[in-house]
């Protein structure tokens, strides 16, 4: 059993022993972290704080002196995810937070990308995700944008807003063959049939499955709109992802 | 020489991670039942769009504050724009 005082790293120290207060949790992140390298301790540091710029910058250096990725995930990106992943339960941050630490966990993820592609290793497929025009609210789209790629798809986030012709573009650049769109008022609600409708009318509908979600989205909706499936929340996201796609 | 993934190794980390990420989400589906997923640890409001329950910034550069109380206010009405009145009546017309 390590001790606190082993890791290198003081800000991963304090978080350990400011907030994680189960013993078996706090024993098993302190053994874990103990035997860590110190670049990878800092890592797990810059994504606990959501600094997407400093994981991005670390992850890179790290990778460049040679340390295999696979411990660059497991002792920097996933050791700090589940730090992260107990601050939530505890209630000590918020889905903002959590947001924000898993846009840094996707920076340091793409430098890993190059070397899974190089180890054969493809995407689930190319999703296409966006609110739709006239929607700013953009959670549960987030949500669901970080439970696919942590499922190991590649998402290309279009933000808030978006026209049709946005999502119609999107999809022909990178050839994605699912497109997800939220929208989460009941006068938004619409625009999901009508960018569907344009999906049509630019013979492109045939080429990529449409999921749709979003709190005042039913299946009878989705099924009116014309859409290939529904999912009700993000965990239901990816279960339809994998569907539609036909991924084992 | 380049380094190399197992594709069996890389499945497993992903699974991990999903694990993470399927508990972060189950508890944001719990907690959005009595607090706004866009208000933040420092209560502040970090939507894009426009709130009844927004108060001013602190700072002036800075976020807008949220002035609901979490578990008293259905905040979700509070980002209807149109009113309760004529989003009732949008949606028994799109249920129609």
């Amino acid at each position: 059993m390590a001790q606190l005082n082993e890791i290198h790293n003081e800000f991963i120290r304090q978080e350990i022993e400011e907030n994680i207060e189960r013993p078996n949790e706090r024993q098993r992140l302190i053994d874990n972290f103990a035997k860590s390298r110190p670049s990878m301790q800092a890592i797990a540091a810059a994504l606990i704080e959501g600094e997407h710029a400093t994981v991005d910058q670390l992850t890179r250096a790290a990778l460049d002196e040679g340390i295999e990725a696979l411990e660059v995930m497991d002792d920097g990106l996933i050791a700090g995810m589940a730090v992260v992943g107990i601050k939530f339960r505890e209630n000590i941050i918020f889905v903002p937070e959590v947001l924000a630490c898993a846009r840094a966990m996707k920076a340091g993820m793409t430098h890993i990308e190059p070397i899974l592609s190089a180890s054969g290793i493809d995407p689930l497929g190319k999703v296409v995700m966006g609110t739709v025009k006239g929607d700013l609210h953009d959670i549960g789209k987030n949500l669901c944008i970080m439970m696919l790629r942590g499922a190991g798809f590649e998402v290309i986030d279009l933000g808030v807003d978006t026209s049709p012709d946005r999502f119609i573009d999107a999809v022909e650049e990178h050839r994605a063959t699912l497109l997800g769109m939220s929208a989460l008022l009941t006068t938004t609600m619409p625009n999901m049939g009508k960018t569907i409708e344009a999906f049509i009318d630019a013979d492109l509908r045939d080429q990529v499955k449409i999921m749709v979600g979003g709190a005042p989205v039913t299946q009878d909706f989705a099924d009116d709109m014309g859409a290939d499936g529904y999912g009700k929340d993000a965990l239901a996201c990816v279960t339809l992802a994998k569907h539609l796609l036909a991924v084992k | 020489m380049a380094q190399r993934i197992d594709p069996e190794a890389f499945k497993a980390r992903l699974e991990r991670i999903s694990e993470l990420f399927a508990g972060m989400v189950s508890h944001a589906d719990e907690q959005a039942k009595h607090r706004c997923p866009y208000k933040n640890r420092r209560d502040q409001c970090t939507a894009q769009f426009g709130c009844r329950n927004q108060s001013p910034p602190l700072q002036p550069a800075g976020l807008r504050l949220c002035a609901a109380q979490d578990g008293e206010l259905d905040y979700r009405s509070a980002w209807e724009t149109l009113g309760p009145e004529k989003t009732a009546a949008l949606r028994e017309k799109l249920r129609r």
